[in-house]
């Protein structure tokens, strides 16, 4: 889901990057009120973060037509919260365009919106609201992953849509990560329902559960 | 700092990328909705770049080997600034 250069209008690619700059700077000062806890997050933040690079490296050809790789935002925005998911995805994100130009520069703005954002923020709210319902960490899990690469393709959909007037790319990206998300849903519940078993001792517990 | 648990998970996930993310991409042909997408309206990638690590390729070492001196070279990075950020925290 990488935008590469030339796939965005310089409307669309400055707004989203002018957004994405905003996003950052609530999401840094957000973190910097709650230092006390950041001290006991952040080696999950590093960790979490070279995870979800190695991870997004594995990617599944699927014979007859697409591929996929995990996103991992809702991952993040389970494990450690949404503002610092959101910087964790960034750091991924910046790492993979700047060094290896995976992602255009100037689809920097959007690909932080379409996966650390979105992506961070739908997989946390998702999972909060599911797991307070059911109480099921790996339903929670599975919705969370599905739904955020579903709104994150969405997002990707309707960048594109407006930099080119049509309504086809919302429907194609859309469409298909609605297929792909199960994937994401699946490796999302899995990674969460094993942290979870294995009680791991991170930050006195994963941030959606609080 | 990673803990070696993790280190371990991170080298399992590195050696084993190349399967997919070369061997299998190049069997089956890697092709992500945003390329359908790009498809149908005609988008062109813009060819200027300014690495010489574009897609994760290093230049003169076969694709799995690149693949995987590039994911290192990430994960070194990324663990360098987190490193950074958890010293900045602990001030």
């Amino acid at each position: 889901m990488h935008i590469p250069d030339g796939y965005l209008s310089p409307a669309v690619a400055g707004t989203t990057l002018l957004i994405t700059l905003g996003v950052l700077v609530f999401a840094i000062r957000k973190i910097s009120s709650t230092r006390d806890s950041l001290s006991e997050k952040t080696p999950l933040f590093t960790a979490l973060s070279a995870g979800i690079f190695v991870a997004q490296m594995i990617a599944w050809p699927i014979p007859g037509g697409t591929s996929l790789h995990l996103v991992g935002g809702a991952l993040a925005g389970i494990l450690v919260g949404p503002w610092l998911g959101i910087l964790s995805m960034s750091l991924v994100l910046f790492v993979q365009c700047l060094i290896f130009h995976d992602g255009g520069l100037t689809a920097i703005g959007a690909n932080i919106i379409n996966m650390g954002i979105v992506g961070v923020l739908v997989g946390y709210v998702v999972f909060k609201a599911v797991y307070k319902a059911s109480k099921k960490v790996w339903l929670s899990g599975f919705l969370a992953g599905w739904l955020s690469l579903v709104l994150a393709g969405l997002t990707c959909g309707i960048e594109l849509g407006i930099s080119w007037s049509s309504a086809l790319p919302i429907y194609v990206m859309t469409s298909w990560h609605a297929i792909l998300g199960l994937i994401e849903g699946l490796i999302t519940s899995g990674v969460v329902s094993y942290l979870t078993i294995k009680s791991l001792k991170i930050g006195g517990g994963f941030s959606a559960f609080s | 700092m990673l803990s070696r648990k993790t280190i371990l998970t991170l080298l399992t996930l590195l050696i084993v990328s190349p399967v997919f993310g070369v061997i299998l991409a190049e069997e089956i042909g890697y092709h992500e909705p945003l390329d359908i997408a790009a498809e149908e309206l005609g988008l062109n990638e813009s060819e200027f770049t300014w690495t010489p690590l574009k897609d994760y390729t290093v230049p003169g070492l076969p694709e799995w080997l690149g693949y995987i001196v590039c994911g290192a070279l990430g994960i070194l990075v990324i663990t360098l600034i987190g490193s950074i950020i958890e010293r900045f925290v602990k001030r």
